[in-house]
């Protein structure tokens, strides 16, 4: 094994080409549109920001240890469960979960010609504790 | 979730481009070796069955002797040390980055993190 070369850029032109053209297909579908369009919406709504804002105000604070423990966990928990009930939200999650389908669906099909499982094995680190 | 075709041609044809670099070539190499070395795959085939063993056991209250502890860590070792189970290891410790480059540019592609979007469908 020692005298493979490792690689760690991305120079080959034929793959890119294919990443380019896999990429383009994906944006083409109903679920990637979707996907954009909820999260535009959810991320430019005034409502959403200001829970959000609120969310990390109580994240910070337990991270900083400030304040009641438990009174935080208890807030965060009422403003997610009113951040999830938003039917923008909603729609958000419905996107995000038909996203993650779409996606592994396609991570399927790569990692069957490639015969090793794709992503899973994508990382930057050569540990082989993943496996 | 149904594929178009098209995609299931592009994701198929970037598969089968990536089977053909070395290093993808060099694992699938190791990965023969091991399954041709029977003293391998029955190592790492006892080591899987005790770690299972002994984990069930463990979530049903038992208490592990030390001796079955010293036991499963020495088999864990001997797995680990075998010539054909490391070059396997190193391998695909040796893909990882170039799998990993491939998985940043369908992120830049696609202005989403492929590979954390993949990996929540285990999640779900």
């Amino acid at each position: 094994m020692d005298e493979t070369p490792v690689v760690t850029s991305f120079d080959d032109a034929v793959l890119q080409a294919q990443v380019h053209a896999l990429a383009t297909l994906i944006q083409e579908t109903d679920a990637y549109q979707a996907f954009l369009r909820a999260y535009k919406a959810a991320s430019e709504d005034a409502q959403v920001q200001h829970l959000a804002a609120q969310i990390r105000e109580h994240n910070r604070a337990l991270q900083w240890a400030e304040g009641d423990y438990l009174a935080h966990q208890q807030a965060l928990e009422a403003l997610q469960a009113e951040m999830n009930a938003l039917p923008l939200m909603q729609t958000y999650r419905q996107a995000e979960a038909d996203l993650v389908r779409l996606f592994a669906a396609v991570d399927r099909e790569i990692s069957a010609a490639l015969g090793v499982p794709f992503a899973r094995n994508a990382r930057r680190s050569g540990c082989a504790c993943g496996r | 979730m149904t594929l178009s075709p098209e995609i299931i041609a592009a994701a198929r044809a970037l598969g089968e481009s990536l089977r053909q670099h070395p290093l993808v070539q060099a694992y699938h190499h190791a990965v023969a070796c091991f399954e041709a070395d029977h003293e391998a795959v029955d190592l790492e085939r006892r080591l899987y069955a005790l770690y299972t063993d002994l984990i069930r056991r463990q979530e049903e209250g038992e208490t592990l002797s030390r001796a079955e502890v010293q036991f499963f860590n020495d088999l864990k070792q001997r797995v680990y040390q075998h010539p054909s189970i490391q070059a396997r290891e190193a391998a695909l410790s040796a893909l990882k980055p170039h799998l990993a480059s491939i998985a940043n540019e369908l992120t830049l592609r696609l202005g989403v993190d492929y590979k954390a979007v993949v990996l929540a469908a285990g999640d779900e």
